[in-house]
């Protein structure tokens, strides 16, 4: 009785992989390194804009994204009491870009006592507090740790068309995000 | 005679209560709490192990994704692309390249292009 005893291939075990390719760059984590950029929210629909917005400032908008660490750019907004919700465009004395989502959409708060629920439609909020809108947009989109609540520090927004940010010299806002 | 397992376990529980330094309060030093954070600390690297492989190819890709996008092109026309183009570069080199020689990977991208566009 003859049994072939068949060679098996030793499988060499191979050193852990060298995990530096996601380790942190010193100079990715540097502030001085950051890039400013600047866009017009003028007509912009606010979702749209926000995620573009978020993207950079998480900075998954660059080859060495590193997620431990906060490697996004600053971005510079303007004219962010003239942003666009998206529906059918009605009339409005102040509001541009007034629609009917402008009109019917609402935030909710509640308070946690009885009967502590508050309510204010897009309209108001824009009237009100123009910034908060894009504001709270973007801050949703962040992750929902420290990191994310520091990455919104380097968000600045403006209502109007000028921002005192010029001596940073914001370049334009990639359009490929 | 009866056979007490003295030192052998004074032994297991300094090993085990080596592994539990570093932890707070009764974590490292309870014999009872330790050895089920030591137990579960094994369990949580086992799985870490494991999902460290899917985290890091997720993020090859968000870095592909972006160095592609800079380039008019995004990751999953790329990755049709270097079928086509028959690059056979795993994603973690290519992000390698993307990051530390961004012109060979310019190189690669204009490869995809005309392969895409052949087949287009």
């Amino acid at each position: 009785m003859t049994t072939e005893t068949r060679k098996i291939p030793s499988i060499k075990r191979r050193k852990t992989a060298n995990h530096q390719s996601f380790a942190l760059t010193v100079e990715q984590a540097a502030p001085c390194n950051k890039k400013w950029f600047a866009v017009d929210a003028d007509g912009q629909v606010v979702g749209r804009l926000a995620t573009r917005i978020a993207t950079v400032l998480m900075g998954k908008h660059k080859p060495d994204y590193t997620p431990n660490v906060d490697s996004g750019d600053y971005v510079v907004v303007v004219n962010v009491d003239r942003i666009r919700f998206t529906g059918r465009q009605m009339s409005h004395p102040t509001i541009p870009y007034y629609t009917t989502k402008t009109a019917q959409k609402v935030y909710q708060r509640f308070s946690g006592f009885p009967s502590g629920r508050k309510i204010m439609t897009a309209a108001d909020r824009l009237a009100k507090k123009p910034d908060d809108i894009l504001m709270n947009a973007v801050r949703r989109m962040l992750p929902k740790t420290k990191l994310g609540r520091n990455m919104l520090m380097k968000l600045r927004l403006f209502s109007g068309p000028k921002h005192d940010h010029q001596a940073q010299r914001p370049a334009e806002f990639p359009t490929f995000v | 005679m009866r056979i007490k397992s003295g030192s052998i376990r004074h032994r297991k529980k300094k090993r085990i209560f080596k592994e539990a330094e570093g932890r707070v309060g009764g974590r490292r030093r309870l014999w009872r709490t330790v050895i089920d954070g030591v137990i579960k600390g094994r369990v949580y690297a086992y799985k870490g192990r494991k999902l460290k492989k899917r985290d890091v190819r997720a993020l090859w890709i968000t870095r592909l994704n972006a160095a592609c996008m800079m380039r008019g092109l995004s990751y999953s026309k790329f990755i049709h692309g270097l079928k086509l183009a028959n690059v056979g570069l795993n994603r973690r080199t290519l992000s390698e390249l993307a990051i530390r020689e961004p012109q060979i990977f310019d190189e690669i991208i204009a490869l995809v292009k005309g392969a895409l566009a052949k087949a287009a």
